[in-house]
């Protein structure tokens, strides 16, 4: 589903990703995971299309396309969902907006007709229930005034709405309390199928107690150092770091 | 003495063919006054960003024209479109004459007449007012009783146009609200017609101890007209003023607010969104004088530009020596577009007494990029990302509109005049 080969890319004059490969096939969840200042947030961005970033060499192929050459709301129509590590806050317009504008945008993309306030309204309120959200949060303003888990929860509701193909979860579970990292996990879970892929980076072990990967990497110094199954995570929450870029450098 | 005097001998021969009325004497003297000074022209400090030239010039043509009075053909169906749109009562200035005056009669609480009716005489303290008073056919005078509370809002309705030649028309209106009278107004600015055309008119309203008055100006002008608009609000004792105005309209536009506290315990709240796009020029100057205290005043303006045009937004709060306990806060907020468009943004305050809170803050600014990527990354195109950012920036002030049963109009014209916004916002 997802093609990464030696993808480089740079903010301003400073290299971030030094030449990343990854290959992601539907069905499968992995973990990126990797110290602060290791490029894990900046390869999301990248995905997701922030203009922020240049990439200055390699490929990402998405469902055959080339994925570099599409606008951020083409990506997302297309069944990209990045999960933001700090979702925006946007005072005046409402979740329920957004919600619905960003479902009929793919919809419409996908030549389905777009769902009416009634539908809309019966499918939001589901989704919340399963993420333990009161319904009253469709009518704030998006992100407005939430509470870290609440803007966490948001971008949950937010996928499990648009159901995308391929999610990339950037550091979802930073900031959780237990109650709301174990709603997120259901609702990542909810959403494994073997037509989807699932994306999740993260600095700490905890969030994959509850979502299982199948596939676990370490990224430092913007390159993936180290690929290895779950037992890969065990071992970095006992070892730390250190100890993957010290093997990596011997 | 200016290069924007208007002909002597043309606007006197447009006063003298005026109806006879107990308005002729008052006219005479404001005619005096506004040859004497002529339009405030940039030099004046409070006109430094406003030039009147295009309004002198359109009343000059319609003085060489014969001074005939507007005329638009389908001024009643704008009028018939606007009571559809807002279900309440409305009082109608057509062209500066008030339309259909048996329907003055019979609103709770309140007396209408015309200043004709009740010999009132206008007064002229600026070039402005000087203008309206000697060019006014007849004024709409409006006393709310003591104690009366009134539900239903009053709607005053300025439209004016004309198709064939340059028009010029006047209105005047004066509000008194008596010691703890309650009301709600929402005073219309319309026009229409392909001719150029100038409105100029002048509201004063008076509130006595206790009074409370919620009040919204909606200016709605065709994209080709002019106008000057002056408001003075005065507050007694313990009385609100609520004032919400909302400029969508115009090709120039400058608008007056000027509040005098002079009673104790009075608050004044006044807010307003102003939207231009090519080739409009919206200016909204407001003054509060705070002669004595405590007392409250708050000023909230936002403005949203596209495209290559010019707003104005000077708030200025005066505090008297004396007015202590004086609580005046202002701000201003501008998003911009386009790299074509200009705000010239001035608050001021002018402290003259010790025991005061005082606090102001503008600000002038584009989308934020990360709101908009945000929305993007949810599948939204990137105009309607950017919409729905313009919508919310707005929104506030909409919200906060003193009148309940206007909100989603007003979030319909909003909205309409957004979309015209369309290519003046850079991609």
């Amino acid at each position: 589903m997802l093609e990464i080969k030696d993808l480089k890319a740079s903010t301003g004059e400073t290299p971030i990703l030094n030449g990343v490969s990854l290959s992601v096939e539907a069905g499968e969840v992995h973990a990126i995971m990797g110290p602060n200042g290791s490029g894990k947030s900046t390869l999301a961005q990248v995905i997701a299309g922030h203009e922020d970033y240049v990439v200055t060499g390699g490929s990402v192929i998405y469902k055959g396309k080339d994925l570099l050459e599409l606008e951020p709301e083409e990506r997302a129509r297309e069944g990209i969902f990045l999960g933001f590590q700090y979702p925006v806050e946007i005072p005046g317009v409402n979740n329920a907006y957004l919600l619905k504008a960003a479902l009929n945008a793919k919809r419409k993309h996908n030549g389905q007709d777009e769902v009416d306030a009634f539908e809309f309204l019966k499918l939001a309120k589901e989704k919340m229930a399963m993420l333990d959200m009161d319904p009253k949060f469709l009518n704030r303003g998006v992100n407005e005034g939430f509470s870290g888990g609440e803007k966490k929860r948001n971008e949950i509701l937010q996928m499990a709405m648009l159901e995308p193909d391929l999610a990339i979860l950037d550091e979802t579970d930073s900031g959780l309390d237990i109650d709301a990292l174990k709603a997120v996990a259901k609702g990542v879970n909810a959403l494994r199928s073997p037509d989807r892929a699932i994306v999740l980076v993260t600095h700490y072990q905890r969030l994959l107690d509850y979502v299982e990967p199948d596939v676990v990497h370490v990224l430092s110094g913007g390159k993936i150092l180290r690929s290895g199954d779950k037992t890969l995570a065990l071992e970095l929450e006992e070892k730390g770091y250190d100890w993957v870029r010290e093997a990596a450098n011997a | 003495m200016t290069a924007l005097a208007l002909p002597d001998k043309a606007l006197a021969s447009a006063v003298k063919a005026l109806p006879d009325n107990t308005l002729a004497a008052n006219r005479k003297a404001a005619l005096a006054s506004f040859l004497d000074r002529g339009f405030p022209t940039p030099r004046l400090e409070d006109w430094k960003y406003t030039d009147l030239t295009a309004v002198a010039e359109i009343s000059q043509r319609w003085l060489e024209n014969g001074a005939l009075p507007p005329s638009a053909a389908a001024l009643q169906d704008r009028i018939a479109e606007i009571r559809a749109a807002i279900d309440i009562d409305w009082i109608v200035i057509g062209n500066g004459e008030m339309l259909d005056r048996g329907s003055l009669t019979g609103i709770d609480g309140m007396t209408i007449a015309a200043f004709s009716d009740i010999a009132h005489a206008p007064g002229f303290d600026h070039p402005l007012a000087d203008l309206n008073a000697a060019l006014l056919p007849d004024g709409l005078h409006i006393r709310v009783a003591a104690n009366s509370t009134r539900a239903r809002p009053l709607g005053l309705l300025i439209v004016d146009g004309a198709d064939s030649h340059p028009g010029v028309a006047q209105a005047r209106i004066r509000i008194e609200l008596e010691a703890g009278s309650q009301a709600q107004f929402v005073e219309y600015h319309a026009s229409l017609g392909d001719a150029d055309h100038y409105a100029n008119s002048v509201v004063e309203l008076s509130l006595a101890d206790g009074a409370s008055a919620d009040y919204v100006r909606i200016q709605g002008r065709d994209p080709k007209h002019t106008q000057t608009h002056r408001t003075a609000v005065r507050l007694e004792a313990s009385s609100t003023i609520r004032y919400s105005g909302f400029d969508l309209g115009g090709r120039l536009v400058r608008n007056d607010l000027d509040i005098d506290i002079a009673g104790r315990e009075a608050t004044a709240l006044v807010g307003g969104l102003y939207i231009a796009g090519d080739g409009q020029h919206i200016d909204n100057h407001v003054r509060i004088d705070h002669r004595v205290g405590p007392a409250r005043s708050e000023q909230e303006y936002r403005g949203i530009l596209g495209g290559r045009c010019r707003c104005v937004w000077n708030g200025k709060a005066v505090v008297h020596a004396g007015a202590d306990g004086t609580d005046a806060e202002q701000s201003n907020h501008n998003l911009l577009l386009s790299d074509r468009a200009e705000i010239d943004a001035k608050p001021e305050l002018e402290i003259y007494a010790d025991e005061v809170k005082c606090s102001h803050g503008t600000t002038v600014g584009q989308l934020d990029d990360a709101a908009l990527f945000y929305l993007r990354s949810r599948g939204l195109d990137e105009r309607d990302a950017k919409r729905a950012l313009t919508r919310a920036f707005g929104a506030s002030i909409v919200g906060h509109a003193p009148i309940g049963l206007l909100t989603e109009h007003l979030t319909e014209m909003v909205e309409q005049r957004l979309s015209l916004l369309g290519d003046g916002i850079d991609a």
